[in-house]
């Protein structure tokens, strides 16, 4: 941590303790001595809540960071969130994992390979020691380290991990799955690198219609959800999110995941005019329930004018949906 | 555990253990994985006890997905596992006590996960490539391996992907989507879809016209066609007939009998006493509404088949109601043709008891061969009327031939030649 990037740590530090120094003050000095055996228990309990908000923050502050790029600001947030899962759950418990994949991800963002794997062997350590541990977990840990090996350049082991990803997704989500997906588009990025064109998109077209059926039914369910949410109050610590259609994790990973294809196919020798047309088409809906309406309607638009130039339309209905909702929404007083 | 307190009674010294503790972990874990690996592949068992680890044991049906999953075959595994979840659902839904409550799951037989590993990737790297019939091939040889009765649904489902892909290829003047139909409208036939399973034998049939395919029996696709549209329309003219859809179900046997004159000297029609029984109704229908033509087409076929069975009394009844019936409609060529099938089933007739007397040996019947060659008159049956003479000369060329009289076994043949010679 030598090199010339220490304000970012700094600031980074601070951005952090802003949202927790109240919090750590008490976290960090033992307490008085408490009178009653109630008082004692009350105490703890309320230590062990600021602890599970300070990791909460920290965890989430990192997540943000990594999301956004930013990946060596993000370590001292992510070990900020790991020592406090230690002290609270202890060092060999389940609930480290997402501390140490986080971790291990912004490691191996920032360039620090070693540390990142040295963070992974730890999830993994975890891992084999827990007898009946759920393939939703695992399949994380296969993800972080199908990623890290596509990092290091080992495109083998990174398929192998990748396809355990998978397959464990598909045990748990569902094989259309958007959280199945996820693996599909790493591993397409490594066949890509590989010079396997084919079936890297093949495998894109897989990941875009997940996305896309997945985006179509948040739609249609968020429309038919009558628009009467109760007022949230401001007073409430957990952040709803179950009324969302959806979670944060989903929304930068759709952006990410859709993007990223749709730069591939628009820069592909050979068009595929339908293809192109489907990642605008899900692209449109995330951001139109992102409530990101002109943008919505630039990518709608775009793909309905690549869909009019093919000999026969492939199911421009939910298409056409689209743009009808946009075209009311403005009018519409809401 | 040992590990674990090794690692935390350094922590709190800055040796060069403690540097090297990713390192270690490391080192571990590549030997457990190892161990477990070990375990899993030689049927090893203790080590559970030894270092605490939990069975971590893959399936075999996980490393067949995670095979197909690390060389790009995404498409094969969603099949393969979806097939596997089907055939649970399938199972739930029975519930226990049911037949498919006893059998084994697709995912516990490593013999028929390796055919579909096999088959389902050569297919899909032969789709990438876009080579459809290739595709086509590999599903087909699918289709086939299930042969079980408790894998019908497999081979069913295999067909189905067949036909889908056969659309797809243009290479073979669209001989596998012919076949395709076929094997659809078997599959629609055995389920008792018997209108889908017409449709698709129809155009299996139209696919096929003048072409010179032939399946591993030697037999044509399109005599094949004839065959299986026979049968079916047979089947629905019974439902018909059921229904009291007289007219309909005439207009059907009209198109079977069709299918069946189509092929007639071609195929062997299935000779099974369900195909009588539905000639005689046919017949019976025809005399009741006086179609006096699909009475005679009846009356030949039945006699033709009873003739190839042997049983030359019953084809002498049929050929002369033909007969009879062909004369009253004025059609000369048809009389006949009647007349001369009349001939034939009645020489067969004959050469029973001509036979037995030869093969006997004994002086009697030589006189009574004897006799019979002097007066050429009738023997010992029924006195000849119609196609005597050619009776006549066919025996004699018996007589006269130095062949053995095994050879007089295959009547079947001689039965053609003769027809061609009238």
């Amino acid at each position: 941590m030598a090199t010339g990037d220490k304000d970012h740590h700094k600031a980074d530090w601070v951005s952090i303790h802003q949202q927790t120094c109240q919090l750590l003050i008490p976290t960090r000095t033992s307490l008085p001595c408490p009178t009653t055996e109630r008082e004692r228990k009350r105490g703890t309990e309320q230590l062990l809540r600021r602890q599970k908000y300070i990791i909460d923050a920290a965890f989430s502050t990192a997540q943000e960071l990594v999301w956004a790029g930013k990946h060596e600001e993000a370590r001292p947030a992510a070990l900020h969130a790991l020592r406090f899962s230690i002290e609270v759950y202890g060092s060999d418990s389940l609930q480290l994992l997402p501390a140490y994949l986080l971790l291990a991800e912004a490691c191996a963002g920032a360039g620090h390979l070693p540390e990142a794997s040295q963070y992974l062997s730890q999830a993994e350590w975890i891992i084999l020691r827990t007898p009946d541990c759920s393939a939703a977990v695992q399949h994380k840990l296969h993800r972080s380290l199908g990623l890290f090996c596509a990092a290091k350049g080992d495109f083998e082991k990174a398929l192998y991990h990748l396809a355990n990803d998978v397959y464990l997704a598909s045990s748990t989500f569902g094989l259309t799955s958007i959280e199945a997906s996820g693996g599909y588009f790493h591993m397409a990025d490594v066949f890509f690198r590989q010079n396997k064109v084919d079936i890297a998109n093949s495998l894109y077209t897989e990941v875009t219609s997940a996305w896309h059926s997945f985006l179509l039914k948040s739609l249609q369910a968020q429309q038919q959800v009558p628009k009467s949410r109760p007022e949230t109050s401001v007073f409430t610590e957990d952040r709803e999110v179950s009324e969302e259609p959806l979670t944060e994790a989903q929304q930068v990973e759709g952006i990410r995941v859709l993007n990223a294809i749709l730069d591939i196919r628009e820069q592909a020798p050979t068009q595929q005019p339908g293809e192109t047309a489907r990642v605008l088409h899900a692209l449109a809906m995330l951001h139109y329930l992102l409530m990101d309406v002109p943008k919505a309607r630039e990518l709608g638009l775009k793909a309905f004018e690549l869909l009019k130039q093919l000999p026969q339309q492939e199911s421009p209905e939910p298409l056409g949906y689209l743009l009808a909702l946009m075209n009311v929404e403005p009018s519409s007083t809401k | 555990k040992i590990e674990l307190t090794l690692l935390e009674g350094n922590k709190n010294t800055p040796s060069l253990l403690l540097n090297c503790r990713g390192l270690f972990l490391r080192a571990v874990l590549v030997i457990c994985n190892y161990l477990v690996r070990r375990r899993t592949e030689y049927g090893f068992k203790g080590l559970k006890s030894i270092f605490l680890i939990p069975s971590n044991r893959n399936s075999y049906k996980k490393n067949i997905c995670i095979d197909m999953l690390r060389q790009g075959y995404h498409k094969s595994f969603s099949e393969l596992f979806s097939l596997i979840e089907k055939w649970n659902a399938l199972r739930e839904a029975a519930g226990p006590g049911s037949a498919i409550w006893q059998q084994k799951s697709l995912e516990e037989q490593p013999d028929k996960l390796d055919q579909l590993y096999h088959f389902l990737t050569r297919a899909e790297a032969a789709q990438r490539a876009g080579h459809y019939e290739e595709v086509y091939d590999n599903q087909l040889n699918l289709a086939y391996y299930f042969n079980d009765p408790e894998d019908k649904w497999l081979s069913n489902y295999f067909h189905e992907r067949c036909f889908n892909t056969a659309k797809l290829i243009t290479t073979d003047i669209r001989k596998r989507e012919a076949q395709a139909h076929a094997n659809m409208g078997l599959i629609k036939e055995e389920q008792g879809h018997v209108l889908k399973a017409a449709e698709y034998y129809e155009t299996f049939y139209h696919l096929t016209v003048g072409s010179t395919w032939k399946d591993v029996t030697g037999h044509t696709y399109n005599s094949l066609a004839s065959e299986y549209l026979w049968r079916i329309y047979t089947l629905l003219a019974d439902k018909m007939l059921e229904n009291k859809e007289h007219q309909q179900a005439i207009k059907t046997l009209k198109k079977a009998l069709k299918m069946a004159k189509n092929g007639r000297w071609k195929i062997t029609l299935s000779h099974s006493a369900e195909t009588t029984k539905r000639l005689e109704e046919f017949m019976k229908a025809a005399e009741n509404a006086h179609l006096s033509q699909s009475q005679v087409d009846a009356c030949v076929l039945l006699g033709n088949i009873h003739n190839e069975r042997g049983s030359y009394k019953e084809a002498c009844e049929y050929f002369s109601q033909a007969y009879e019936t062909a004369k009253t409609l004025n059609n000369l060529a048809l009389v006949d043709e009647t007349k001369a099938y009349c001939g034939i089933a009645k020489a067969h007739k004959l050469m029973v008891p001509f036979n037995s007397h030869i093969e006997a040996e004994d002086l009697i019947s030589l006189k009574y061969l004897l006799a019979w060659k002097e007066s050429r008159s009738d023997m010992c049956t029924d006195p000849l009327t119609v196609g005597k003479t050619l009776v006549m000369k066919y025996i004699s060329a018996v007589l006269s031939s130095t062949a053995e009289l095994s050879k007089f076994n295959n009547r079947e043949k001689q039965g053609e030649n003769r027809e061609e010679k009238i």
